[in-house]
């Protein structure tokens, strides 16, 4: 005769489940570049988040120390390739205000014409990007269709399509081509009139919604208190705008209509972007009508050696995708002592990986790409 | 509502910290974009920016950056920025560590926005923030040695090695006379780093 065994078969909720430890990246490509995230899961929902990040580290703020001025600003606006225009005007700011350099009338709303033109195209990407991630393929054809008629528009006045490099100490690099405000003005009226054709496609589309209206919802003051900005902030509710805030700029003399949400999920931070390629475009119109209007030089000549006087100070600037910053400190010389990068993805991957713990693989997705952060952004 | 100047800004948050000798309110460069400036002992760092989250005429909830500079034998300056959505004025506030033992009260508790921001100046400053838990390095390697943004870490691709050979005909290398050509902005003088 055999021995009884007793054998208990479990199923259902008897069964042990062990967590899984997952890292995404960094080099998997529904990430943007290379930011990695290890994720432990029990199933399907995320446990805990760890953004691994520093990958593309370039050691930009140690170059900043041993190059001049002029360098400098070759440098800068590279962290953030899709906002270069914006990221060369950062330290063109902090440098003229330290040096105390009253910039002609005409180079300050061309490059407030310009940012505002950068604007539009970053967000173009992200508008494009954005719902192919979440599986959407058609959308990023119309969006790259209103980028390369923006591009064209930089391209002719500063030869360059990512890396423009048209900021210059105390003004920009040179004079416009002639007509070329026309022809700007005719590409923003295109694109004008061709954006709803992305907007009628995806803002309200029902498998869109799904996946984004709820999803990942990041509150005002934890935006605030995480130093969050941009769109990613003001889809929460954040009232925080630079150009408004503290103009800088042309635009303490234009009216800028900030653009907020307060649900905070992955459809508002979408709306705000797109709402503001709108503005953006508006706002660049006005600008080049002034341009017409003003006559004189676009920079000022300057020493052979241009050295900032001993001192400190911090030049913020509303970028596409945030503020960014930079904190100069000089001691006379003609490389700064210390600059300081203050980047906008920094802070805002910073947010939202906190909202990451507690959701489901597939919302992973959608919270991720609504972070609209570049990883050279982080890393520096 | 009038916004208060970056001299009332300084002169309110020393008000609310209580004045000291040490605790010492300037105004930065920049102009008509200067910012308020507060200098606070490192005892008081936390505090400093506790009292300047909470108090209602300062209320500063944007946390924007905290950062560090070397000052040479002076130790660190360690800097943080903050900015008030509601009341649309900014501060910096800095505090002067030792460089022998340079540590300053982590402010996650204060702004959890801090936490990378502290890491990031751990690594490449050497400045200790107790009370933050975990300062593993943000950006550089896990085996990365060295501090890079302190002033004594040389930047080695800036160390140019002079061409071995002459580089015009008749040229020795060993003529002299020839005055030695100005070394660009982060390179050592030669023999002053690296393998002799």
């Amino acid at each position: 005769m055999t021995d009884l065994r007793e054998v208990t078969v479990g199923t259902g909720s008897g069964l042990d489940t062990a967590d899984m430890v997952l890292n995404i990246g960094p080099q998997h490509p529904s990430t943007h570049g290379v930011l990695r995230l290890k994720l432990v899961l029990d199933g399907e929902r995320v446990v805990s988040c760890e953004p691994i990040v520093g990958y593309m580290h370039r050691g930009a703020e140690k170059l900043f120390e041993v190059r001049d001025y002029r360098q400098i600003i070759v440098l800068a606006n590279r962290h953030d390739w899709l906002s270069a225009f914006s990221n060369e005007l950062g330290v063109v700011l902090a440098v003229e205000r330290l040096m105390g350099l009253e910039v002609p009338e005409r180079a300050v709303w061309l490059r407030t014409a310009l940012a505002e033109l950068n604007r539009a195209l970053n967000h173009l990407m992200f508008l494009g990007s954005y719902p192919l991630e979440i599986g959407a393929i058609t959308p990023v054809f119309y969006a790259f269709r209103e980028r390369e008629t923006l591009q064209a528009v930089m391209e002719e006045v500063s030869g360059g399509r990512m890396h423009y490099m048209f900021n210059r100490v105390g003004g920009l690099k040179e004079e416009v081509p002639a007509g070329w405000t026309r022809r700007a003005r005719e590409a923003i009226g295109q694109v004008r009139r061709r954006l709803p054709d992305l907007d009628n496609l995806i803002r309200r589309n029902e498998i869109f919604l799904a996946r984004t209206v709820g999803v990942g919802v990041l509150p005002a003051a934890d935006a605030a208190a995480y130093g969050a900005s941009g769109p990613v902030a003001r889809a929460s509710g954040l009232d925080f705008d630079l150009r408004r805030d503290e103009p800088y700029l042309a635009y303490g003399e234009l009216d800028v209509p900030v653009v907020t949400r307060t649900t905070g999920d992955c459809h508002a931070r979408f709306e705000v972007l797109l709402d503001q390629v709108f503005v953006s475009l508006d706002l660049a119109e006005r600008c080049l009508e002034r341009v017409d209007q003003i006559t004189g030089p676009v920079n000022v000549r300057l020493p052979k050696v241009v050295k900032a006087p001993e001192g400190h100070t911090y030049a913020w600037t509303e970028n596409p995708l945030g503020v960014n910053g930079y904190y100069l400190v000089s001691r006379g010389e003609k490389t700064p002592w210390r600059m300081k990068l203050r980047t906008a993805s920094y802070a805002n991957v910073q947010a939202l990986s906190t909202l990451i713990p507690g959701c489901l693989v597939p919302d992973l997705i959608a919270i991720l790409g609504s972070m609209f952060f570049v990883v050279g952004d982080i890393d520096k | 509502m009038p916004r208060m100047t970056p001299d009332e800004v300084g002169a309110r948050l020393v008000e609310v910290l209580g004045p000291a000798p040490d605790v010492v309110a300037s105004v930065s460069g920049g102009q008509s974009y200067a910012r308020a400036t507060v200098d606070v002992p490192p005892r008081s760092w936390a505090a400093a920016l506790l009292a300047a989250r909470d108090d209602a005429e300062l209320v500063f909830d944007f946390f924007d950056w905290l950062s560090a500079v070397d000052e040479l034998d002076e130790g660190f300056s360690v800097v943080a920025h903050l900015w008030s959505t509601t009341q649309r004025h900014g501060v910096l506030v800095r505090t002067r560590v030792p460089r022998d033992a340079p540590a300053v009260e982590s402010v996650v508790a204060v702004f959890p926005g801090a936490a990378w921001h502290e890491r990031e100046t751990h690594e490449m400053f050497g400045i200790d923030f107790p009370g933050h838990g975990e300062l593993r390095p943000l950006l550089l390697a896990p085996e990365f040695e060295g501090h890079p943004l302190r002033k004594e870490f040389v930047l080695a691709s800036r160390v140019a090695k002079p061409w071995p050979g002459a580089k015009e005909p008749g040229e020795s290398g060993h003529g002299g006379g020839k005055r030695a050509p100005m070394r660009p902005p982060g390179v050592p003088a030669p023999g002053e780093w690296g393998p002799a």
